[in-house]
């Protein structure tokens, strides 16, 4: 059972992968992306990691539906109607592909893989977040502060319109000059 | 603690949801009837508005699927059986009484996932037909996606917080005693707001909003269109009942059986909406987003971080 | 298939029902749409959801037949899904008749004779393009474009992808381009911006797809977008007509370009957004066939994702002999003949609420504009002031005491009376002296003393006549000043933003539509 729905998702995962550089228009190449990272999701949950399969597929539908967007907004083809390919460059990306491709192989092929020792644990999901968390929670807990005012910098560095020029001078103005107003005025 | 219920749970399922979404329905019709052309006279008109659902799904099957003008067909066709399909696989984690279909160790996750492919599924079937409004639809519920999402998932966090556990089964138990509706109200008013908000219904429809000839649903016609339309009731009939268990006491209650008890209290969420979708118009996102960024995530962090401190204290 | 077709028939026994709306057929409009409720049919807003199609003011469509007026309602009629069937509702009279013979037509369950049937292809386009940006409205155009004769099904978008000037003839390319270039700061600048990117993609899929093209479009079934090819100058020569040939060419190389053509409908050009990016912007009419807006109205709008950007409003063209409804006591009362203050009232009253039916349901809060609408109908049947007053009392509190909509409404659209006055606007919005919402309590209040005073029975005092879109007797309609307004208000505004403030004007186009005829002085 496990071997068929593996071999179903693996076969998808990478169909659909690859149908991303057949398709030609942004959308649909974006949701065959997507459909195979719920594969890839799929894949995990068969590996007994049921945690991060799920969050995988929470997350990628929420972020490629998104990405749709950007992909459709700032693509040089208004609106994302004409047909367009997603092939550049197509000599050397060959090339990197095949010395990645050779490269990943030769590393499945020939690292000494240990063989299981014991059981597998009861939680997985709780075993892989103490390994990953659990010495190294400070670490993470800095990591994911520094990504996070990344994001926030970078949104600042961006954005066009500071809050002197929403609020005014001294940011004493009652109402935000926004081009559309807000919820909340702020 | 939550068993797993026998394997022809998952045929009553289905059918049990959309009986809850045709009653839900058919009451939203006697009242929306009732607000355009007075009170119905007697009973059997009252019955006669209650069947318009029925009726409406039954015309709707009857018509011809249409095509728009280079419309990309098969995503539209994709977001349209998206929506019932991942209304469905949500309510595998829905615990009727103290049972249900699958009890997943993350059965919270799950239902976050599940309602998440909603946004591929309307920005899908907006894009699909090639046409303005339907995809100002589809845009609209990304908008709104990323309005309530952020709150959303602090809510139910809040929720699997107090029970230390991200199974349902085990959240409901942790409601033994006390709701967490009560201790956590701030969360709970949340969810319901999202609830309205991930099925984009009632204060909330502006992805599908007749001021847009039916947004992302605008092109859609016959099957195409009980599907999309129907997933809709589904996904909120699914995030009203789950607000059952994280924060209504799932089964428990005096006197009555467990499953009597969460459709009493599904059935009174239900309600609830349906009462607030007449008192209240449209929230536009461009005021909800402000709302749901600069007041409810604080507010849900907040919640959480109470939570959290009462747990720990425990 | 006895069983089939008993199904069928009790599918279609409640048909969705479209309303095709022209200016000046009020009346026969608030007919029909109060026997739909009696009828506990829905009224619909989009054709994929409609069964019957029922075409208001066929007064007109028979002389007119040639022309583009009545067009917008032939291209919604394509757009419906089968079983359709399409009814013509003349008189307010006659509007139980009408729908019953629309619902025997569905019964019957063939596809009804198409008045004139194009040929296949193009009937097949028809059906398959005509809605969404165009399903609403692209009809408006045709009227400009009388002379490109019917296969304005694809032209005619391409037209309005390009023009914002609006003047009639062939030509108009070329307008709409000055006006283009005023915006997108030089098509010259795009092109050679671009050209990188052309180099790019296009040489490996295919490569001088301009010469290619070139060819192949005008004899293609695009020629019709060569109209606006000469405003685009020399070096955007061939591009439209490659849509004509199938999902292959250069992309790349059009991708630079701002018009193209894709299956025949035009392509998104771009421009600065609010904040500085270069996005996609759509040409789009909007209406005349939108559910809940001004009969006849047409607002051709640029869009940028759901941002209005550009607006100019203008009036679906057809001709009314009849009197605007809602002014109708007034100017009756203008001519000479005694009308009660009552009647006056009453009709104020329900045009009120007629346009507070359409503000709710636009702003989302369907509850309220069902009730509203329901008040509207006991008004015109002729309701006496107290079941009035009882009607509207918790109806008005409510609207007025809603914090929501206060807070969803608040500072959109706001028309200063100083600004009003300039404009010549002399009705509510003028008294109202704020944003929408504040137009919505003036509303709310005229139409609670118009319940009030609605059982008098003292002549019309013709010394001021302010009918519910402002003075009656001015040199121009009232509604004229509302639609100058319309551009300076929607302009920034998003999608449903713009819309909340049209239904806040509610302009009424009946009177503009109104074109005295001899002897006739009010049908």
């Amino acid at each position: 059972m496990d071997v068929a729905v593996f071999w179903v998702l693996a076969v998808l995962a990478v169909v659909s992968g690859a149908m991303v550089f057949r398709f030609d228009s942004m959308a649909r190449a974006t949701f065959s992306l997507l459909t195979s990272l719920l594969c890839v999701g799929g894949l995990v949950v068969l590996l007994g990691l049921d945690y991060l399969g799920i969050v995988i597929v929470l997350m990628m539908t929420i972020e490629m539906a998104i990405m749709a967007v950007f992909m459709v907004m700032y693509m040089m083809n208004p609106a994302g109607l004409m047909p367009m390919t997603m092939m550049h460059n197509k000599r050397g990306a060959a090339v990197v592909c095949g010395l990645v491709f050779l490269l990943l192989a030769a590393g499945i092929l020939f690292a000494p893989w240990p063989a299981r020792r014991g059981k597998s644990s009861a939680d997985p999901t709780m075993e892989l977040g103490m390994s990953l968390m659990g010495p190294q929670m400070l670490t993470m807990m800095t990591l994911g502060m520094a990504l996070f005012a990344t994001i926030v910098a970078t949104v600042v560095l961006a954005t066009r319109r500071g809050r002197y020029d929403r609020l005014g001078d001294d940011l004493r103005a009652r109402r935000a000059d926004d081009p559309v107003r807000g919820g909340v005025g702020r | 603690m939550a068993d797993s219920a026998p394997l022809w749970a998952v045929f009553v399922l289905p059918v049990l949801l959309l009986v809850v979404a045709l009653v839900t329905a058919g009451f939203d019709a006697v009242l929306t009837a009732g607000a355009r052309g007075g009170r119905a006279g007697s009973v059997r008109e009252a019955a006669v508005r209650a069947a318009d659902p029925a009726r409406e799904v039954l015309r709707q099957l009857v018509q011809q699927p249409r095509r728009t003008r280079a419309s990309d067909v098969a995503l539209a066709r994709i977001g349209a059986a998206l929506l019932p399909v991942a209304a469905m696989l949500a309510a595998v984690v829905l615990p009727l009484g103290f049972r249900s279909v699958s009890d997943l160790p993350e059965g919270i996750v799950w239902f976050n996932a599940m309602e998440a492919l909603a946004w591929a599924a309307v920005w899908l079937a907006g894009w699909g037909p090639n046409s303005t409004l339907s995809l100002i639809g589809g845009y609209r519920f990304l908008a709104q996606g990323l309005a309530y999402e952020l709150p959303h998932m602090l809510a139910i966090t809040t929720a699997a917080l107090g029970a230390e556990s991200l199974r349902v089964g085990q959240v409901v138990d942790a409601q033994d005693g006390l709701w967490f509706a009560l201790w956590m109200p701030a969360a709970f008013g949340i969810y319901l707001l999202s609830a309205m908000a991930m099925a984009f219904w009632g204060p909330f429809d502006q992805p599908a909003g007749r001021d847009v000839a039916g947004g992302a649903a605008a092109e859609l016609s016959g099957a195409d269109r009980v599907l999309f339309l129907g997933g809709r009731w589904l996904l909120l009939v699914v995030a009203a009942a789950f607000s059952v268990p994280l924060f209504l006491g799932g089964g428990y209650g005096p006197w009555l059986p467990g499953w009597l008890w969460t459709v009493l209290k599904t059935g009174a969420v239900l309600a609830f909406l349906v009462w607030v979708r007449r008192r209240v118009p449209t929230v536009r996102m461009e005021r909800y987003v402000e709302l749901g960024w600069v007041v409810l995530t604080p507010l849900a962090i907040v919640q959480a971080l109470v939570v959290a401190v009462v747990v720990l204290n425990r | 298939m006895e069983l089939r077709r008993r199904l069928l028939r009790t599918a279609v026994s409640r048909p969705g029902v479209l309303l095709a709306v022209s200016p000046g057929t009020t009346r026969e409009r608030l007919a029909v749409e109060a026997e739909l409720v009696r009828r506990g049919w829905p009224c619909v807003s989009a054709p994929a959801e409609a069964d019957l199609l029922v075409v208001l003011g066929g007064h007109h469509a028979e002389e007119s037949d040639g022309d583009a007026g009545s067009d917008w309602a032939a291209n919604l009629w394509h757009a419906i899904p089968a079983p359709k069937a399409r009814v013509p509702v003349r008189d307010a009279g006659q509007v139980a008749e009408a729908l019953d013979r629309g619902l025997a037509e569905l019964r019957r369950g063939e596809p009804p004779q198409e008045p004139h049937q194009e040929d296949d292809a193009h009937s097949h386009r028809g059906e398959h393009g005509e809605h969404g940006d165009h399903q609403h409205g692209d009809h408006g155009q045709h009227e400009q474009h009388g002379d490109h004769g019917d296969h304005g099904d694809h032209g005619h978008n391409d037209n309005s992808a390009t023009h914002e000037g609006h003047e009639p003839g062939p030509h108009e390319g070329h307008n709409g381009h000055v006006d283009h270039d005023g915006e997108d700061r030089g098509h010259e600048g795009h092109n050679g911006g671009h050209s990188g990117d052309d180099a790019n993609s296009g040489h490996d899929v295919h490569s001088g797809d301009d010469g290619h093209s070139g060819h192949h479009m005008h004899n293609g079934d695009d020629t019709h977008s060569g109209h606006h090819m000469p405003g685009n100058g020399d070096t955007h020569g061939g591009h439209d007509g490659h849509a004509g040939h199938d999902m292959h060419g250069a992309h790349g190389g059009h991708a630079g370009h701002d018009m193209g053509v894709v299956a025949g409908l035009p392509m998104a050009d771009r421009a600065d957004d609010r904040d500085g990016l270069r996005l996609d912007r759509l040409h789009v009419p909007l209406g005349p066939a939108l559910a809940d807006w001004p009969a006849g109205l047409i607002l051709r709008v640029a869009l940028q994702g759901d941002i209005v950007q550009q607006v100019s409003a203008e009036a679906e063209g057809s001709a009314s002999p009849y009197p605007p409804f809602w002014d109708e006591p007034w100017l009756r009362a203008l001519s000479g003949e005694r009308v009660s203050h009552g009647e006056a009232a009453r009709r104020l009253c329900a045009a009120h609420l007629d346009s507070l039916g359409r503000f709710f349901a636009v702003t989302g809060w369907t509850d309220m504009a069902a009730r509203f609408r329901h008040v509207r109908d006991r008004a015109l049947a002729g309701a006496d002031a107290a079941e009035l007053r009882g009607l509207l009392r918790p109806l008005i509190r409510r609207a007025e005491r809603s914090r929501t909509l206060r807070w969803l409404t608040a500072g959109l659209g706001p028309l200063t009376a100083e600004h009003a006055r300039h404009l010549g606007v002399t009705g509510p919005a003028l008294v109202a002296d704020g944003d929408v919402h504040a137009r919505m309590r003036v509303w709310l209040g005229a139409a609670w003393r118009g319940a009030d005073e609605c059982d008098d029975t003292e002549a019309l005092d013709t010394a001021q006549v302010i009918g519910p879109r402002g003075r009656v007797d001015g040199p121009v309609p009232a509604s004229l000043a509302l639609l100058d307004a319309l551009p300076g208000l929607l302009e920034g505004a998003e999608f449903a933003g713009a819309r909340i403030i049209v239904a806040s004007l509610d302009p009424d186009l009946d009177e503009l539509a109104h074109v005295p005829a001899v002897g006739m002085a009010h049908g």
